[in-house]
């Protein structure tokens, strides 16, 4: 039975063969890490986008609770 | 092309061969930096687009000036600036957890802010960071190049190698294991580190893309010529550095039952011992009025304390990464700036390393310093590791000019404690031959003896 790393691993590989077609431009043979990059990129990428717009909507909502709460004082 | 008084053509440093678009050289002293004209478009961009001024208002960068001088290679210079001076270069090796991650987070602040000026770091060696006024600063203004969107970061696996994974593997298993970098100049390899990280390092996302899997890709693609025309858009490479920053604030480590942590609560002092023995190192440190001091075997900083309080540029040795750490940390939160505490085993201080071993310094290539505080340390270089008490005067001479120094005779219970585990062999440990050893190279200025004890503190200058 397959391991959740060897899993993860195996999944791994053949995303990293998805991203590398054919008739592109040559990479340094030690390049592992340059393709690795890649592909966390495209992982994590989406997920910061969410993040950074979580933050904005939240600081928003902070501002907006913080004004409230002042005026309400006043 | 410059010459010193001697004749010889300004050599470039040691550490300086590699990049094409500038070196560091030295004249009459003097630190500078020949910028070469391939580099032209990219320093002015640097200064034209605000990145510098930016980078120098956060304390981000080492500040420089540009200077009118001959260049010490006028064929393919552009300009020469000088840096302000850094008072000690220190390595990562030399340095605490805390240190290193502080370091590696300041690279990753940088990254992020060179982005939003259109630059990007092109390396992210922790030998470019250097602590100056007790935080980490960058000091290689020629490590910013010009980013196109759709570029992957460059410098993204010698991250990983410089930073990720030494702090992975001394918040895991061992601090200690920082001293993998002594032997790895370029940062320690993923698949080492990742053989040696226990299994739950896997469990944290962060660090199973970035060492494990990172490792796993570097052997899987090792010996073939892959093809892309892939792109990294600018929101996945912002991505891929808050990925790398959740990895480095997720690892912690904290000192414990470390070797020295409780020394100051276990010495030979009474209250008034230890009070007279301050008053006795202050008075030492106002009759030199040094520019630096050393501290070995400082513990957390206390005696270090009383000399960079005076303003003077102190660095805090100790062979104890939780010394070092506790010390660290209360430097930076009471932003002791004279201050800098370092990792340093005495009797194997760190050699010169690298590229024809001139890439990183030794300690003694570093020195001298104007005066060194030895207290409470002479037992342990005479005892637990047999250095004759004449050599142990050498090497202190070769290193500086004024040394404070505390002699702890035999009766001692700190030496009756190294004693009980040895054979008593040292015979020559008395304090007749110390004196008479140290005044070969030095002339014993004071001898007083520290109140409530059997210890006697000395300032000698070099002969």
């Amino acid at each position: 039975m397959q391991t959740p790393l060897a899993f993860m691993l195996s999944s791994l590989n053949s995303t990293l063969s998805a991203i590398l077609k054919s008739g592109d431009a040559y990479l340094d043979p030690g390049s592992g890490s340059f393709i690795l990059q890649l592909l966390i990129a495209s992982l994590v990428g989406a997920a910061f986008i969410i993040k950074t717009y979580w933050r904005r909507i939240n600081t928003f909502f902070r501002q907006r609770f913080n004004k409230d709460q002042n005026e309400e004082e006043e | 092309m410059i010459k010193e008084e001697n004749g010889l053509p300004s050599q470039p440093d040691g550490a300086s061969f590699r990049d094409p678009c500038g070196y560091i050289f030295s004249f009459e002293g003097v630190l500078y930096r020949q910028i070469n004209k391939r580099y032209k478009s990219q320093y002015e961009f640097l200064i034209e687009s605000g990145l510098y001024d930016a980078l120098i208002k956060k304390g981000y960068l080492i500040p420089h000036k540009e200077v009118d001088i001959t260049p010490s290679d006028p064929t393919i210079a552009y300009k020469v600036i000088q840096p302000d001076p850094i008072f000690f270069i220190s390595y990562p090796y030399e340095w605490c957890f805390s240190q290193l991650k502080d370091a590696a987070l300041l690279t990753l602040e940088i990254q992020k802010l060179a982005l939003e000026f259109g630059m990007t770091l092109k390396d992210s060696s922790a030998y470019n960071i250097q602590f100056h006024h007790a935080r980490p600063i960058l000091i290689d203004t020629l490590s910013f190049d010009n980013y196109h969107e759709g570029e992957p970061w460059i410098a993204y696996r010698q991250f990983c190698q410089h930073f990720l994974a030494p702090l992975a593997l001394m918040a895991y298993r061992d601090v200690r294991l920082n001293q993998l970098l002594r032997v790895y100049i370029d940062g320690i390899p993923l698949d080492l580190a990742s053989k040696q990280l226990p299994f739950r390092s896997r469990l944290r996302f962060p660090l199973l893309l970035h060492i494990h899997i990172h490792a796993a890709s570097q052997k899987r693609y090792a010996s073939q010529q892959v093809k892309t025309s892939r792109k990294m858009s600018k929101n996945e490479l912002l991505g891929l550095i808050d990925s790398l920053e959740s990895a480095v604030k997720g690892l912690k480590w904290s000192p414990h039952d470390t070797e020295w942590a409780e020394y100051y609560d276990d010495h030979n002092y009474s209250p008034e011992g230890l009070k007279h023995k301050s008053q006795l190192v202050s008075d030492f440190l106002d009759t030199v009025n040094p520019v630096s001091v050393w501290d070995l075997g400082a513990n957390t900083g206390y005696f270090s304390r009383l000399s960079s309080a005076r303003g003077t540029a102190t660095i805090s040795f100790d062979v104890d990464f939780g010394a070092v750490e506790q010390n660290y940390l209360s430097c930076r939160s009471q932003h002791e700036e004279t201050l800098l505490p370092l990792y340093l085993d005495l009797t194997n201080p760190s050699p010169g390393i690298g590229w024809r071993n001139h890439e990183r310094m030794s300690l003694i290539e570093r020195g001298p310093t104007d005066a060194i505080l030895a207290l409470a340390l002479i037992h342990h270089l005479a005892i637990s590791n047999n250095v004759p008490l004449n050599n142990v005067a050498t090497f202190l001479r070769e290193i500086c000019s004024w040394l404070v120094i505390e002699f702890i005779p035999k009766t001692d219970s700190q030496v009756q404690r190294l004693l009980a585990s040895r054979e008593d062999i040292f015979s020559n440990y008395t304090i007749e031959h110390f004196e008479n050893d140290f005044s070969r190279v030095f002339k014993i200025h004071r001898k007083e003896k520290i109140t409530e004890s059997e210890r006697f503190l000395y300032l000698m200058e070099g002969l």
